[in-house]
């Protein structure tokens, strides 16, 4: 009996992960120079993507995607479709209220929906929270670190060889997303990769078809 | 979600069986009874076709392009160039969905074949010209300065999914001048044929190789 809060101890210990070490610039004029990378939208723009979902590295399905999103107020307003265009699920995102306007099985949980728009929000918004550290990762790539309100820690990183990466970790830790911008030049939208770390891992490879800059007018029409 | 998915590709599979159909001799006919008639001539159908998704979320349509081939009397091929590619082919009872990955046409693993199975025998009924008697929808016939022919599911299954499917019939010219999957109001995807060719010879290997 005596050895069982160790255990439990040792299970925590082994359950929780550190962050990778951000060193911080060594002067001050270093410092001043580090940029945080933005691959964020700088404007209100409507994207679609062909979505290719793999599980276990194989390719399962490819529905197409719909984003609408404003950088400014953080609305979103998004779809999936099929190839042939039935319209699997379409929602919208204002101040943080998720309103789901058309879910078909099995898209249609609470938990789908948050999470869809949790991913735009990470790979088309900058993150929402305090700014905690910014520095050189070991491997040399600039990296700013971001503590959400909810307690989660997102990273964003770049690489001059590798491009810009997103990772967003919850609070003990734990890698849940990782976002890679697989492009360094042109759009960077155009090929992103998303894994999740979840009960069962994923992945989604958004290529994309178009992208269009939306007037302030017609996205509040909208 | 596949199954429901399997099935909206072979709604728009029948539909445009259903338009192709209605290209031959519909001009004359006021009735089913007429399409019925005339589906017993067809042997095989290709076509190219415009699909133009319109939703909410879209300032101007999603267009897709593809080709469609059917030979009798269950073969399919339904196929996507742009902007991904996507191929439904059904063949000697056996219906597979096939995707791009890597630049590699490969199945698709999320299953529903079962699904489309059932549906493709809902096409083989259409393809024996029995449109309005298809109890998964209400055929009714509408003749105006055009014609209209509306579909309504009648389905629990469907609820939710498609409202209705409007095909719209020329009858000056015998050609289908549109026809209109509409899942709700704001929400339609309209498929536009040209290029249609009937009782022409296809390369089986059409209807078993996915590449």
């Amino acid at each position: 009996m005596k050895g069982l809060p160790l255990l439990i101890l040792t299970i925590f210990l082994f359950s929780c992960q550190t962050l990778p070490l951000i060193n911080a610039p060594v002067s001050p004029a270093e410092e001043k120079a580090l940029t945080c990378p933005s691959p964020f939208l700088k404007e209100k723009y409507r994207l679609v993507h062909a979505i290719e979902t793999r599980v276990a590295g194989k390719t399962q399905s490819t529905i197409i995607g719909v984003t609408l999103a404003d950088p400014y107020t953080r609305f979103i307003s998004c779809a999936i479709m099929t190839a042939e265009g039935m319209v699997m699920f379409e929602a919208d995102s204002d101040h943080g209220a998720i309103k789901v306007n058309r879910a078909l099985p099995p898209l249609d949980s609470a938990d789908f929906a948050k999470n869809m728009i949790e991913d735009i929000k990470l790979i088309f918004f900058a993150p929402g929270g305090k700014i905690q550290k910014k520095g050189i990762l070991s491997d040399g790539a600039t990296a700013c670190r971001y503590h959400e309100e909810n307690g989660d820690w997102i990273d964003v990183i770049t690489n001059k060889l590798e491009g810009t990466t997103i990772k967003r970790y919850s609070s003990f830790g734990t890698l849940k997303r990782q976002i890679k911008f697989n492009k360094t030049s042109g759009n960077i939208y155009q090929s992103i990769e998303l894994q999740a770390n979840e009960t069962f891992n994923y992945s989604l490879l958004m290529t994309l078809i178009e992208a269009q800059p939306v007037e302030s007018e017609s996205l509040q029409k909208e | 979600m596949q199954a429901r998915c399997k099935l909206y590709t072979f709604v728009c599979i029948i539909t445009c069986i259903f338009l192709v159909l209605g290209l031959l001799n519909y001009a004359g006919a006021n009735d089913f009874e007429q399409l019925r008639k005339d589906s017993a001539n067809i042997k095989t159908i290709q076509a190219h076709f415009v699909q133009k998704k319109s939703m909410k979320i879209l300032s101007r349509p999603l267009i897709s392009e593809g080709r469609f081939y059917y030979a009798a009397p269950d073969s399919l091929r339904w196929e996507y160039f742009k902007p991904i590619r996507s191929i439904v082919i059904a063949y000697k009872n056996n219906t597979k969905r096939y995707i791009t990955s890597g630049g590699k046409m490969v199945e698709d693993k999320t299953g529903g074949a079962q699904a489309m199975k059932i549906v493709l025998n809902e096409v083989a009924g259409w393809m024996s010209g029995k449109y309005d008697q298809n109890p998964s929808f209400a055929a009714t016939i509408n003749e105006e300065a055009n014609t209209r022919i509306t579909l309504t599911p009648t389905e629990k299954s469907m609820t939710g999914m498609i409202e209705k499917i409007e095909i719209l019939l020329s009858k000056k010219s015998a050609t289908v001048k549109s026809v209109k999957i509409i899942e709700s109001a704001n929400n339609f995807t309209q498929i536009n044929f040209d290029n249609v060719e009937i009782n022409k010879a296809i390369n089986p290997s059409i209807f078993q190789d996915a590449q």
